[in-house]
């Protein structure tokens, strides 16, 4: 059932805009794939000589150290190592990318692995040679980067796959690193002798200061603020974006292109926290209004996460009313309306309330840099040593985070 | 007219995905007002030589004529146009679950109704009444107002039926209808169609699963297998030798009452 008919592909081709277009994008496709391979491997080798050199360098040599070789030789080391493992066996890239070598006639041969390593330097090191189609490493082996070819055997046990082996070595190399990096004698030990030096703290915190309840029961109703507002505008702009950031709706070589930027630029915005962003526009919008910052910082990061969300969601739609209402004769904006969003109104609301929970707890967080209510009055407590007022403002961010949660959970329990 | 009503002409289907080759050089044409049952084993290409046509699929290559037009080279304006007048039920009905029966049905005025009405939802009381009209057809003016997802089965497919009649089509699509439900809605659900291919003159392309069915209610069946068209013939032409063919060495032929 697989391989082209006689003749589908020596046809000539006439050139016309779809026959152009989806030439285009089956290449784009080619290359993209290819290069998602190539840069797992070469990032995974990385991280790997990485974490081993330091380990051998701290517990070995007592020192940091994390390549021990010239930059280059680093480099190289990894590029190369990623194109044997891609030439002669299945790599963690050709794993997860559901990829494997296999030959007209089945298995590859030694030669023909040792063809397309050769032909691997030539196509994908200068990127040109990945745009056609098939590649020029593949044309010169004879071999095809196809779906995995059902052999009925029963898969190797992961100890046996080289890329297991990898994971494995890469997972306990971590935990090694970590713990040699996180863990001191001298700290562990004060993990469990000092435990007194925090006794005033709490003492304080059981002993509230009632004649500050009331500005901070304001600075409350600031940071409840905050982030309703963050949340109502990051709503507006998400929901939005989201239909340009799910895949199942962005298709064809322009679609592909929109959504890949933007789920890259949300990742980006979201991987940076709240309390960044709210340094970055404290700087930006100076201190006239603190609030504002604030609210700016969780806006652009609720907007990330809300994305990402929504638009996951929007992927995992039926896709069978779409055809239906399609089928109809129904333009675009009909199909949204009556096929797509019925699907994703209640999950949308329950990501959104959500989201709303996560800002309350960020906008203390984003309040401590300066972002404004209740947490910038936190953290002048805290430097200032007033420990009892500290506590006392603690407490009731304690019981505002458990009463929104407690509501939001409830919330979203209805609509499920 | 002397043209047959669809001609199909070497249509192939290649899916990108893995590389499966869906339709083969696929040739066939269907009179006006025939019922056209489509058989073949899953993964025969059923579903993807319907979809084609009206192009919920785009065909790799081939052409598909509909009333003497090329749909395969229509921009999507003008897909849109003929679509409206192509009903399509499916296996899995389909339908807008968290929307009642009439809901649903209405949806079938889209491709009539323009962009902004659409939007809003507001509908024309010639529409609504048409929708009542064709809940009642199908015997279900009594459950107009309940949730589609709380209709069974045959019910749900008798939605689908009042919503692709909502679109008056020519020509209706019917991917594997009844797969879904047991024998005796089967063939309630194969009557309503019988009764649009008689009575309204709308030429039927419907997919089955079992040859029982095809006999029963084609007038004409033709046959998958890998893509390829293996049959193509009157319902009595389909004897053990052919069934073989079609599905196999192994397969038994099972009966639907
Ligand atoms: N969206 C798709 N992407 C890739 N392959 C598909 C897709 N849809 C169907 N196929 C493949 O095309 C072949 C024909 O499928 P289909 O038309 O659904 O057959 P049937 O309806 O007769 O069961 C099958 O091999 C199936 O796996
Ligand atoms: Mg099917």
């Amino acid at each position: 059932m697989t391989g082209y008919p006689d003749g589908f592909l020596t046809d000539p081709p006439s050139l016309s805009w779809p026959v152009v277009r989806d030439a285009l994008a089956r290449r784009a496709g080619i290359a993209g794939r290819h290069l998602a391979i190539v840069f797992l491997d070469v990032v995974g080798l990385a991280i790997l000589w990485l974490l081993v050199t330091y380990i051998y360098a701290w517990y070995g040599l007592g020192s940091i150290a994390y390549t021990l070789v010239p930059w280059w030789a680093f480099v190289l080391g990894v590029v190369e190592g990623a194109a044997l493992w891609e030439s002669f066996g299945r790599s963690l890239g050709q794993r997860f990318a559901h990829r494997e070598l296999s030959g007209a006639s089945g298995v590859p041969t030694g030669g023909q692995r040792v063809l397309y390593f050769i032909g691997w330097h030539l196509t994908v090191l200068p990127l040109v040679g990945l745009f056609f189609d098939p590649p020029w490493h593949e044309r010169l082996s004879g071999l095809r980067l196809g779906p995995p070819v059902e052999r009925g055997e029963a898969p190797r046990p992961w100890y046996r796959t080289s890329s297991g082996l990898f994971l494995a070595a890469l997972l306990l190399a971590t935990a090694v690193a970590a713990v040699g990096v996180t863990i001191t004698t001298t700290n562990l030990r004060r993990l469990f002798t000092e435990a007194g030096r925090t006794a005033k703290f709490w003492r304080a915190f059981f002993s509230p200061d009632t004649t500050i309840l009331a500005a901070s029961g304001r600075d409350l109703v600031v940071t409840i603020y905050m982030a309703v507002m963050a949340t109502a505008f990051a709503v507006v702009v998400a929901v939005p974006l989201s239909f340009l950031a799910a895949r199942n709706l962005m298709r064809g070589p322009v679609g592909r292109l929109v959504y890949t930027v933007l789920r890259g630029a949300m990742s980006i915005v979201r991987s940076i926290e709240p309390i960044v962003w709210a340094i970055i526009f404290l700087i930006w919008v100076t201190v006239v209004r603190a609030p504002f910052a604030g609210v700016l910082a969780l806006w652009v990061h609720s907007i990330a996460d809300l994305v990402k969300l929504y638009a996951e969601r929007l992927e995992a739609i039926d896709p069978g009313p779409i055809e239906a209402i399609t089928a109809t004769g129904a333009g675009r904006l009909a199909v949204l309306r009556y096929a797509v969003i019925p699907q994703i109104v209640n999950p949308y609301i329950s990501f959104t309330l959500y989201r709303w929970d996560i800002n309350i707890r960020m906008a203390t967080v984003v309040g401590v840099v300066g972002g404004g209510g209740i947490g910038q009055r936190l953290y002048h407590y805290l430097t200032g040593n007033l420990w009892q007022q500290a506590g006392t403002v603690m407490l009731l961010i304690v019981i505002l985070v458990w009463a929104i949660d407690y509501l939001s959970s409830r919330l979203r329990a209805k609509l499920a | 007219m002397a043209n047959p009503y669809l001609v199909v002409e070497n249509l192939t289907k290649v899916y990108e995905r893995g590389q499966v080759v869906a339709l083969r050089d696929l040739s066939f044409s269907v009179e006006k007002g025939e019922f056209l049952v489509v058989i073949g084993l899953s993964g025969s290409g059923k579903s993807t030589l319907l979809r084609c046509i009206n192009r919920l699929v785009e065909p790799t290559k081939g052409k598909i004529y509909l009333d003497g037009v090329d749909v395969t080279r229509l921009s999507s304006a003008r897909m849109r146009r003929v679509r409206r007048r192509i009903g399509m039920i499916f296996q899995q009905f389909n339908l807008i679950d968290r929307s009642t029966a009439i809901g649903n049905v209405l949806t079938g005025r889209l491709g009539y109704t323009p962009a902004w009405r659409a939007l809003l939802g507001w509908f024309s009381k010639a529409d609504r009444d048409r929708a009542l009209a064709n809940l009642e057809r199908v015997g279900l003016r009594d459950k107009a107002y309940v949730r589609a997802d709380q209709l069974s089965g045959g019910q749900r497919q008798r939605v689908g039926i009042a919503r692709a009649l909502m679109q008056e089509p020519e020509l209706l699509l019917a991917d594997e209808p009844v797969s879904a439900l047991d024998p005796a809605t089967s063939h309630s659900v194969m009557q309503y169609l019988e009764q649009m291919n008689r009575e309204d003159g709308v030429t039927v392309l419907a997919s089955l699963h079992f040859l029982s069915l095809a006999r029963r209610y084609g007038t004409r069946i033709i046959a998958l297998k890998d893509g390829q068209l293996v049959f193509d013939g009157p319902p009595g032409a389909i004897d053990d030798t052919r069934f073989k063919e079609i599905y196999g060495e192994e397969a038994e032929e099972v009966e639907v009452r």
